[in-house]
């Protein structure tokens, strides 16, 4: 540990893949236009061994020149075939230490250990790709013990923890927004299918195939449409099994632990110091069941990533309370929240209609049909409605609560010391009814964290801003 | 809401928009320019667009020339007191920012060409959720703030 040491040579088919990967993306098109074409292929026969050798060899130089070591009170990685690169890292600026294993991984008994550090931007995160688990735990316990060091001791023996039942987890993969992206990929697989083969008209001949089966019938392609659907949710539902399948997470002293995933197993370990905020979202579709779930916001970069965010994916709302006091006590409050001003709904109302409105009429002068898209300012005017009807904010103790919405819910839950910076707006129509926008800015890896208030009331932004700034009894 | 920031900031700032505008301006004049040049050419562009789009940019060029300078100026408040950093600023849209002192990571002043003939600095203020910025005072107003800033924010200290 304290001597410069390489991590598993398993390491090296992961720096192969990743150079490959690298590369292939930048030249998957060129080699297409090559293989097109019979004289170019005989140069890919003996170019594309090369070049895979060629990486094959990088990888294993990569490997011979990475090694970690701890020296003082840092961890020091060197590494870099032609341009030496060192990094050291003192113990005091990681911010999380994440340990996963992939079924590769765990073929060898190997894990990789990714220490994350406060500054944004994915640089700052640096990965030991494949450790013996014996190795890793050792690293692991140093790093936590070192980090540590100077914080008050907190009850070791106090170990709660959350298990991701087998019924949430299904709720949790059904109401996914997975199938949307797994739709369209769907989607554009196919639409590709007639350039990757010219010659076969796939189209085509799945057009005289329907054509000649159903003669003409609709409820085939509707049942076509509706397979495409199915397999689209039922992979999104694969997906997010795989990814939060036996999702734990217990707090521990001043850190809270969580480790989640099917078949490539995350840990990961969050300081509690380092949350800037709770975030408690209700999508559309959850809501109405009842479930909420947990994010963070947070400094730390495997929080780039949707998944690094999640503090727990699915949750009765009944049970929100209890499970804060129980896992992040900072974060307490209560959820009866103080509404917004009954002059601010007109705002909320008008914004969500009257683009809707302009398309409408756009559509009913240019379509056949087109009065159907009436339909959307009214759609508009319940959103709007909604989002008057669950805006709301909270003050207790020395924390602040935000309540808003966009299409789901989202609340925010800020501890008044991890305020960043504060803004009350005011355009010339809500100065006129003495109404006014709240903007908190907290710092997170991601660009946008900032909670906003469309209409509060002004009196009651200066009251926040007044408790912002008073001095702690 | 309360008492409206105290300060505001260099009056020579309008000058120096107005400077930096005119040079804005004149750049902005190739659109319509580069318009006239491609329609010569290619004769069968129309060529009342480039009556128009002169017409916009000689419009923008006047305000943003002769009027926003001073609007600007008049709207731009800021405050530094012990505790908090105070701004408002904003023609239409009135925005009043706070920072706590204790938030402050590091205050910068910065100065272009343009602005060191006017004499001026711009204090920038960075916080872990961003950065904000004083626009144009006086290099010695400037000067003075950035270290009083520094030092305010290193007394509040506080757990972060």
């Amino acid at each position: 540990m304290y001597k410069p040491q390489r991590v598993h040579p398993m390491a090296i088919l992961q720096f192969t893949l990743r150079t490959v990967y690298s590369l292939g993306q930048g030249l998957i098109p060129l080699l297409l236009i090559a293989f097109a074409q019979p004289e170019m292929r005989r140069w890919l026969f003996w170019g594309l061994p090369l070049l895979l050798a060629f990486m094959v060899a990088y990888g294993i130089l990569y490997w011979l020149c990475y090694v970690f070591y701890i020296s003082g009170q840092e961890l020091r990685v060197e590494y870099g075939v032609l341009i030496k690169k060192k990094r050291y890292i003192p113990f005091e600026r990681i911010q999380t230490i994440q340990i996963s294993a992939g079924i590769l991984h765990r073929m060898f008994g190997l894990v990789k250990v990714q220490v994350e550090t406060a500054g944004g931007g994915s640089q700052a995160e640096f990965v030991l790709a494949a450790l013996p688990r014996d190795i890793a735990a050792e690293l692991q316990h140093i790093l936590q013990e070192k980090t540590q060091h100077h914080e008050e001791p907190g009850n070791e023996t106090e170990y709660i923890e959350y298990k991701l039942s087998t019924r949430s987890l299904l709720v949790l993969a059904s109401t996914s927004n997975g199938i949307g992206i797994v739709l369209s990929a769907i989607l554009a697989v196919i639409s590709q299918l007639d350039d990757f083969f010219p010659k076969a008209d796939v189209w085509g001949k799945f057009a005289a195939y329907a054509g000649h089966l159903a003669a003409g019938k609709i409820s085939l392609i509707i049942l076509v449409v509706f397979l495409i659907i199915l397999l689209a949710w039922l992979l999104s539902l694969l997906g997010t099994i795989m990814q939060f399948g036996g999702f734990q997470l217990r707090r521990e002293g001043n850190n809270i632990i969580i480790s989640r995933g099917l078949f490539e197993k995350h840990q990961m370990s969050i300081p509690i110091k380092r949350i800037q905020a709770i975030k408690v979202v209700e999508g559309l579709l959850r809501q109405p069941l009842g479930m909420v779930s947990l994010q963070v916001v947070s400094m730390s970069t495997t929080g780039m990533k949707e998944e690094g965010n999640v503090l727990f994916p699915i949750l009765p709302k009944a049970e929100l309370p209890g499970f804060v006091e129980k896992i992040a006590p900072e974060f307490t409050m209560s959820m009866k929240l103080h509404g917004l001003p009954a002059r601010s709904k007109w705002g909320y109302l008008l914004i969500n209609t009257i683009p809707a409105l302009i398309i409408a009429i756009l559509c009913t002068v240019y379509l056949p049909w087109g009065y159907v898209a009436f339909i959307l300012p009214l759609l508009g005017a319940a959103l709007g409605n909604a989002q008057y009807n669950d805006a709301g904010y909270q003050v207790e103790n020395n924390r602040l609560l935000l309540r808003s919405r966009h299409l789901g819910r989202v609340t925010f839950i800020i501890p008044k010391q991890r305020v960043q910076s504060m803004h009350v707006s005011q355009n010339p129509l809500q100065a006129r009814g003495n109404l006014s926008n709240l903007r908190i800015a907290v710092a997170s890896s991601n660009a946008a964290a900032t909670v906003q208030l469309r209409g509060m009331d002004i009196q009651k932004s200066s009251v926040i801003m007044k408790w912002l700034f008073a001095q702690r009894h | 809401m309360r008492n409206y920031p105290a300060q505001a900031i260099d009056p020579k700032a309008v000058p120096y928009w107005r400077c930096s505008a005119a040079i804005e301006s004149v750049l902005l004049l190739l659109i319509p320019g580069g318009y006239y040049i491609a329609q010569q050419h290619w004769q069968h562009w129309p060529t009342w667009i480039t009556f128009v789009l002169l017409f916009l940019t000689l419009a923008y060029d006047i305000f943003a020339v002769v009027f926003q300078p001073e609007i600007t100026w008049r709207t731009w408040r800021y405050e530094v007191s012990e505790q908090e950093i105070d701004l408002l600023h904003g023609v239409f849209i009135k925005t009043r920012t706070l920072i706590p002192m204790v938030r402050v990571q590091h205050v910068d002043t910065k100065q272009g060409p343009l602005l060191r003939r006017f004499g001026l600095s711009s204090v920038t203020i960075s916080t872990a959720a961003g950065n904000h910025e004083i626009p144009a005072l006086a290099d010695e107003v400037a000067d003075l703030l950035r270290d009083r800033i520094s030092v305010l924010a290193r007394v509040v200290e506080e757990d972060v």
